[in-house]
């Protein structure tokens, strides 16, 4: 049986590997990010974000804007009023956009991918990242680029609010070889240079980094929403299946025992 | 009122043999009276298939079985149809857990030597459902069109390529076209959905035709009707109505619990059960990084991998199922049970597991050259559980089984 064990160990701890490249592109692991699916001003102000910097280019093809408004709890009226710009658009119509496939093909290389369900293909997690880590890179046709996507061929669109970013250099703690962190002889921690970071120039954008974090937030939080409008529901609903199946088991569990009895 | 409805019963039953079944194989079946909850999983797969056969059903009102219009069909049925989510994660969900459950079911078999004397034949009618099953899952995957749907085809199809002299036909003669395309999809859904269902069913018919004709077995691996009373019925045995069928329900409630989590809250399981290239249309331009099968193929897909010739990966994957087939002439053990088989076959079952857990979860991430070496291991103690069995299990020491259960 040891023998047995040991195989067992060397297998499963091979699992472990490291599973090739990082998640999110240079920038390695992707920040975290929690959906508020219930949060209707949050998917709110992510859809209006969305019609005013990104619809220009990307569709949103599978969803419809009189779904959109039912599940965000916009008045259709004010929805058309305000964010559908194409007058002969129709409460059922899927938002297929305006933009000219071909065309943008030509000025960007990549047609500008439909966005519907970028947040299941691509992750949550990874948009949430990918938006906030453009920075200056001179070699770039747009002058930046992205740690996430790098050489991404979608200009920084939400510059005006973010502010320049550029990689750059800055103090951070080191790690003795045992991963403490190191501390000189008055216990005050010792730090090291290191590069590859992304530092923002304060005041070069409309919003401050932790408006800019929640206006990123909202926007991922719609993409969220639109990749899977039923998930709130689903959601709601699993729990009352789950309850009925809890009652099924238990009522013929009690049926079962009583059966039981008969042979033993 | 009740007479009336007695009299048309009398009338059917003399001309259907309603009665005489129901005792026959329900009321007056004799079952083992004590087994464990290994036994549950042909319950469980049945109601699986009966979960996919309905769900399928509905799926297919909406589907669109073209090029253009499979992916937005599939996002129609998530979005505009009323519970069109509900169906669709019922049948996603339902694949990987008939899966799942056919494989425990599976090793049920090799846990207590299900497969031997009498219960050949249902081993095999059983490894042909596994074979159809497999094909019907590669076939439903690729009709949401999605970008594995495409790119995984595109590898499994292209390995009848790798068959000599006729591969080449072969391979157009399975897509319909010189690439994968509109005819394609139309096809792998009229046999995804008319043809291998029917093909299936069939066999689970005679699956359970032939188990019902031989009797159940036990986790002692012992014959019940050795002992049995004066009318013939096995004394360690009980009716299957209503007692196993109670016990069964029990078992059902306890997997739809964990079904209805999976399917409201996981439905992609992380990327097993639906995976993330998938929610991109097809696009035969662009080549996803990493492509992986789902993870019930995946241990055979790390075989072919470990293999650098490409017919030759073919052959070690065929032979892979084709060698579970031939399993209960390659026991050649005096007991069925794992209880009572000695150290060599208790050895013997914890590697295989283990290799075929381990292969599965290398078939599911790109290849280095350490886990090329590991599925190159992992595929050859997956072989020597199977060639080296009728050594181990005849010159093992066994003990001896108890009389009775
Ligand atoms: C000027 C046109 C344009 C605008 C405006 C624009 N994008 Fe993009 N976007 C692109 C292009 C082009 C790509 C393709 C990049 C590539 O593949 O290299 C892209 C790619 C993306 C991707 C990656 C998709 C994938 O799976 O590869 C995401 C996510 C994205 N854009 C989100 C947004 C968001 C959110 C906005 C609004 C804040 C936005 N985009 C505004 C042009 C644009
Ligand atoms: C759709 C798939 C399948 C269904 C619905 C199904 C159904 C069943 C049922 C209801 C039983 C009796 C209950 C039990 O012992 O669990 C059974 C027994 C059995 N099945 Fe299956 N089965 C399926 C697939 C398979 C496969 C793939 C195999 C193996 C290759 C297999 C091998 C067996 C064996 C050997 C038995 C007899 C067990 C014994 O009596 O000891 N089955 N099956």
């Amino acid at each position: 049986m040891r023998l047995v064990s040991l195989l067992l160990l060397i297998t499963f701890s091979s699992l472990g590997y490291a599973a090739g490249g990082a998640e999110c592109g240079d920038y390695g692991d992707c920040d975290e990010f929690d959906a508020r699916l219930l949060d209707n001003s949050s998917l709110q102000r992510g859809l209006n974000t969305f019609i005013n910097n990104c619809y220009g280019c990307h569709s949103l093809q599978y969803s419809r804007w009189g779904r959109v408004a039912k599940d965000l709890d916009i008045p259709e009226s004010i929805l058309f009023e305000k964010l559908v710009f194409d007058p002969n658009a129709k409460s059922g119509d899927l938002m297929k956009g305006s933009l000219d496939k071909k065309a943008s093909e030509e000025w960007f290389g990549v047609a500008p991918p439909d966005l519907t369900l970028v947040a299941r293909s691509r992750g949550s997690n990874w948009i949430y990242t990918y938006l906030r880590t453009y920075y200056e890179d001179g070699s770039k046709q747009y002058g930046v680029n992205n740690l996430v996507y790098p050489n991404t061929a979608m200009p920084n669109v939400l510059e005006y609010y973010q502010g320049k970013q550029i990689l750059g250099c800055k103090q951070v703690p080191s790690y003795a070889s045992n991963g403490g962190v190191r501390r000189d002889a008055d216990r005050n921690i010792i730090t090291e240079e290191e590069c590859g970071h992304l530092l923002l120039a304060e005041g070069s954008g409309k919003y401050t980094a932790a408006e800019f974090d929640t206006i990123i937030f909202d926007l991922t939080n719609f993409l969220t929403y639109v990749a899977e409008p039923v998930r709130a529901d689903r959601e709601r609903i699993g729990w009352f299946v789950i309850l009925f199946f809890v009652v099924f088991t238990a009522l013929s569990y009690l049926l079962f025992r009583e059966y039981q009895k008969d042979y033993h | 009122m009740s007479s009336m409805f007695l009299k048309v019963f009398d009338w059917v039953n003399h001309r259907l043999p309603i009665v005489n079944t129901f005792e026959r194989h329900l009321s007056k079946h004799p079952v083992p009276k004590k087994v464990n909850f290994w036994y549950l999983f042909g319950a469980l797969a049945s109601v699986v298939l009966i979960i996919q056969i309905v769900s399928g059903i509905w799926l297919m009102m909406p589907y669109e079985n073209t090029e253009e219009g499979a992916f937005a069909s599939v996002e129609f049925i998530m979005r505009d149809v009323d519970y069109g989510w509900v169906i669709r994660y019922m049948h996603t969900t339902g694949a990987s857990m008939f899966f799942a459950v056919v494989y425990l079911h599976m090793f049920r078999g090799l846990l207590y030597g299900s497969y031997q004397r009498p219960r050949e034949l249902v081993w095999i009618f059983g490894m042909t459902i596994y074979l159809v099953m497999m094909a019907e899952g590669f076939l439903g995957y690729v009709l949401p069109y999605g970008q594995m749907s495409y790119w995984g085809a595109q590898v499994i199809i292209s390995l009848f390529g790798a068959i000599p002299y006729i591969g080449e036909s072969l391979e157009v003669w399975v897509r319909g076209d010189y690439y994968i395309s509109g005819a394609t999809i139309s096809r792998f859904f009229a046999l995804h959905v008319v043809a291998l269902p029917l093909i299936l069913i069939a066999l689970v018919f005679m699956h359970l035709v032939a188990l019902h004709e031989v009797g159940a077995g036990n986790p002692e691996g012992i014959d019940i009707e050795k002992h049995v009373d004066e009318d013939g019925v096995p004394l360690d045995s009980v009716p299957f109505f209503p007692y196993k069928v109670l016990n069964a329900l029990v078992g059902i409630g306890v997997f739809m619990i964990v079904f209805s989590i999976i399917m409201f809250f996981f439905p992609e399981m992380g990327g097993y059960f639906l995976e993330k290239a998938n929610f991109e249309e097809a696009n035969p331009l662009s080549t996803p990084e990493h492509i992986a099968p789902v993870w019930y193929y995946s241990p055979y897909y790390a075989m072919l991998r470990a293999v650098p010739d490409k017919l030759g990966g073919l052959i070690v994957m065929a032979g892979a199922i084709a060698i579970l087939f031939v399993v209960p002439w390659l026991d050649r053990s005096k007991v069925a049970s794992i209880r009572y088989k000695g150290i060599f076959s208790k050895i013997a079952l914890v590697l295989f597991a283990t290799s075929f857990i381990t292969l599965g979860y290398l078939g599911t991430v790109p290849v280095t050259e350490s886990r090329k070496l590991m599925s190159v291991i992992g595929t050859v103690i997956y072989f020597g559980f199977f060639f080296l069995m009728p050594f181990y299990t005849s010159l093992e020491k066994t003990s001896v089984p108890p009389e009775r259960l």
